[in-house]
């Protein structure tokens, strides 16, 4: 095995069928093409699971890897991606987490890990640094994140093991369960969680003892200086820590883009009682933060009376928690805590399972959908009762939650009403901001990799509403107001590549992105000091660029074209009712010909030109394309 | 004699500590080079860093069958890797387990305070670290720390 600094150096690939274990070098050529983390996957599942391979049999692969700078003091934080083709949408299914798994894994002395197969009988792995073992897992079978979480630790009667676990949803096969690190660390998009328990495979613990080394120290250090001299004066630093990432409630709210009783409304009138400034102000006792981040923006709550009284946890985060106020109407903090803790046991996606569920109340307030065929739940915006119950049901396939635990595109197919309003785009369902009031983050949405999602993107510089840098940044003072549809094909494209970068150095885009501490050059910086293999500010972009054509690549192979890069239709049609953003809609033809005009890609049909992926390194792929019948020019 | 004292109600569990520590002592980062150790317990959402109080008396060090750790000047508490077997003795005998074998040379890694200039302190993000003159010459026992955190914050009864 060579040496690397940074990098774990070591592929661990686990078949469930054979129980065989195989151990490969990472290899130097992924690394200065892909980098790490999500690059890695995304050039893995491209190359082993072809088109029309079934999510949940086992020809799909789980795959997960992490980082770089992961397992150092890059003060960050340490995320890993986790990524298989998704049971949800039937394309790229990648989502990612932070707490202490990724490091435990390069602590063990690896980069990524590749699950094959399907294992006979129900069982977790177990890595120990060099020694893999499959545990029996049948006494897991049924038990919850946390119970799951607390056996194995007993089990190996070692506190510090990582565990990334699935719970209950996953086992009964909703379609968007997620895999769960620290408890409540999901990468909960896609559906990842479906394929680990479709291989019969509970968790993944990890213990490891290793170390890693860096190349070049006095740049290191120098670099973490800068970004800890940064960080402590930051303006965002201070409500970071107090709220996380829930200072964003009342954000949205004063923009008009909080998605309210299902998008039906931009600003929510409880706002204020359901805020991350309530929550710090009555509920939070503490922070925390995943492994070597400098910003604790992670908070442990408690109920201390009423109903739920002595209920506690960590988190939420904006999303989960606007999940399960503002979008389902709900008024309730206390119950949107209690929601989100029973989502996280039972191991769902926040935000698709708040989706169905309030897409089932729109249709109910409608008169489209009965008592008959809910169970008897009145669904009612903000109904608590209801909305505890269908959290349950679909997570137990129960009743009417059979139907919503397929993900809100398939429910709207079955039911054959609602289809207009199933807020996804590629089957994923939309996040907590209204495309309309945002621009650049609902083109994000319309072309993302994995569906609906803003951490494709997340091109936060529009939120400055400054346009001085949109010219700065792209030449063209649009690009950076949020209401305007111009320049950005631009900054989506920009900050797609970015969105890559980090996702493939595995560090926090919150602390990376949003705080702008990680540019492409500092980036490069940061890498080339751990790693001691050259990169430049440009080679990043590049690298950010070629992640982002092979994922639409794969996109592409499996039959989507621009007709699949679309945003419902309520965004495109009806003006924003109400808000700072009223009156606005959704232009998206333009920016989509924009968009793929910046990307090189065909303007028709949304497939990158060839000549395109000959320059980012891709040209194998133009064959692997042709050979699955992709007219590409 | 100053030591390292630690705020269970200010630590995030970013493990910044560990990374710096096993930097600055083994030219490398892992935890289990590190000197100082963070116990977490997610289902309570506890951080709490454990590191050598440099106890007087130090029971590790009478428990020490090679007497291979030794009282060094300023009152530290320190590893003689040269008498040390690896027996492990004093994992079991130091009072708040702050004791570990380096994984690899098989030694005792016990903090050593950094020359008077310890790194966690300096690096730590939420300054729960800190370093003081404190006349305590043990050290309060973690779990009451830990169960009286827990009540402070209403997590237990």
């Amino acid at each position: 095995m060579p040496e690397y600094c940074g990098y774990a150096g070591r592929v661990l690939r686990i078949d469930l069928e054979s129980n065989q274990v195989k151990v490969q070098h990472t290899n130097k050529r992924l690394i200065t093409e892909f980098l790490g983390g999500r690059g890695f996957n995304s050039k893995r599942l491209y190359d082993e699971v072809p088109k029309d391979a079934d999510p949940l049999s086992p020809q799909n692969k789980l795959i997960f890897a992490t980082g770089p700078l992961v397992g150092t003091a890059f003060p960050l934080g340490a995320r890993f991606n986790v990524t298989a083709k998704s049971p949800l949408t039937r394309i790229l299914g990648d989502s990612n987490a932070g707490g202490h798994f990724a490091a435990e894994m390069k602590f063990a002395g690896y980069d990524q890990l590749i699950i094959e197969g399907k294992s006979p009988k129900p069982v977790y792995i177990f890595i120990e640094d060099q020694e893999i073992q499959m545990k029996k897992a049948e006494h897991l079978a049924g038990k919850d994140v946390y119970e799951t979480t607390e056996t194995i630790k007993k089990d190996s009667g070692d506190r510090t093991v990582q565990v990334a676990a699935v719970g209950p949803a996953a086992e009964n096969r909703v379609l968007y369960a997620g895999v769960f690190a620290n408890l409540v660390r999901p990468a909960a998009r896609t559906g990842i969680g479906t394929v680990m328990a479709s291989k019969n495979l509970k968790a993944v613990a990890v213990k490891g003892t290793g170390s890693i080394r860096i190349a070049a120290p006095g740049k290191f250090w120098k670099i973490v200086e800068e970004i800890e001299e940064e960080t402590y004066v930051h303006p965002q630093y201070w409500p970071r820590r107090t709220m996380g990432t829930t200072r964003i409630m009342m954000l949205a709210d004063k923009l008009g883009i909080l998605p309210t009783r299902h998008f039906t409304s931009a600003t929510f009138q409880h706002a204020s009682q359901v805020s991350g400034e309530r929550l710090a102000r009555e509920y939070n006792v503490k922070n925390r933060a995943c492994f070597s981040c400098i910003v604790p923006c992670s908070r442990v709550y408690v109920i201390r009376e009423g109903e739920y009284a002595g209920l506690h946890g960590e988190g939420p985060e904006y999303e989960a928690l606007s999940s399960f106020t503002a979008r389902v109407g709900n008024s309730n903090l206390d119950l949107a805590l209690k929601a989100v803790d029973l989502a996280n046991r039972l191991g769902l996606d926040a935000i698709t399972t708040a989706e169905c569920i309030a897409w089932s109340m729109e249709l109910y307030e409608k008169g489209e959908l009965t008592k008959k065929e809910t169970d008897n739940l009145e669904l009612k915006w903000g109904n608590s009762e209801a909305i505890l119950a269908l959290i349950q049901k679909i997570a137990y396939r129960e009743g009417f939650g059979d139907l919503l635990a397929d993900g809100v595109r398939r429910a709207a197919e079955k039911l054959g009403r609602g289809k207009e309003i199933a807020f996804h785009v590629k089957g994923l369902e939309i996040i907590q901001a209204d495309p309309r009031g945002l621009k650049g983050y609902g083109l994000g949405y319309a072309v993302a990799s994995r569906g609906a999602d803003h951490l494709r993107s997340e091109p936060f510089v529009e939120l400055s509403d400054d346009p001085k840098r949109g010219v700065e940044m792209f030449g063209v003072p649009e690009a950076t107001l949020r209401l305007a549809h111009k320049g950005k094909g631009k900054l989506v494209r920009y900050f797609e590549n970015w969105c890559a970068v980090i996702d493939s150095l595995e560090v926090c885009k919150n602390l990376a992105g949003n705080m702008e501490l990680l540019p492409f050059d500092r980036a490069a910086e940061a890498t080339e000091a751990v790693t001691g293999f050259h990169f430049t500010e440009d080679a990043m972009f590049e690298i950010g660029e070629r992640i982002v054509d092979l994922e639409r690549a794969y996109l592409v192979r499996e039959g989507i074209r621009r007709r699949d890069d679309y945003l419902p239709a309520r965004f495109l049609k009806e003006p924003l009712p109400n808000g700072l953003s009223k009156g606005e809609i959704f232009e998206i033809e333009p920016m989509l010909d924009e968009y793929y005009a910046e990307r090189e890609w065909n303007l028709r049909t949304g497939i990158p030109k060839a000549e395109k992926l000959r320059k980012t390194g891709l040209g194998y792929v133009i064959e692997d394309l042709k050979r699955n019948g992709v007219k590409i020019k | 004699m100053k030591r390292i004292l630690v705020d269970v109600n200010r630590c995030s569990g970013c493990r910044v500590c560990e990374m710096v520590c096993s930097f600055n002592h083994e030219n490398a980062f892992g935890p289990s080079i590190s000197r100082i150790t963070v116990i977490k317990e997610d289902s309570y959402g506890l951080d709490l860093p454990i590191v050598c109080w440099h106890c007087n008396p130090c029971y590790a060090m009478e428990s020490c069958p090679e007497e291979a750790l030794e009282r060094g000047k300023e009152g530290l508490v320190l590893a003689n890797e040269e008498k040390c077997v690896g027996c492990e003795k004093c994992l079991e005998t130091c009072t708040i387990g702050a004791i570990k074998l380096h994984p690899e040379e098989n030694f005792p890694l016990i903090c050593d305070q950094c020359n008077g200039k310890p790194l966690c302190v300096e690096k730590c993000p939420t300054k729960a670290l800190t370093y003081r003159e404190t006349e305590a010459q043990q050290p309060r026992s973690p779990s009451q720390v830990v169960k009286e955190a827990l009540r402070r914050w209403r997590i237990i009864a």
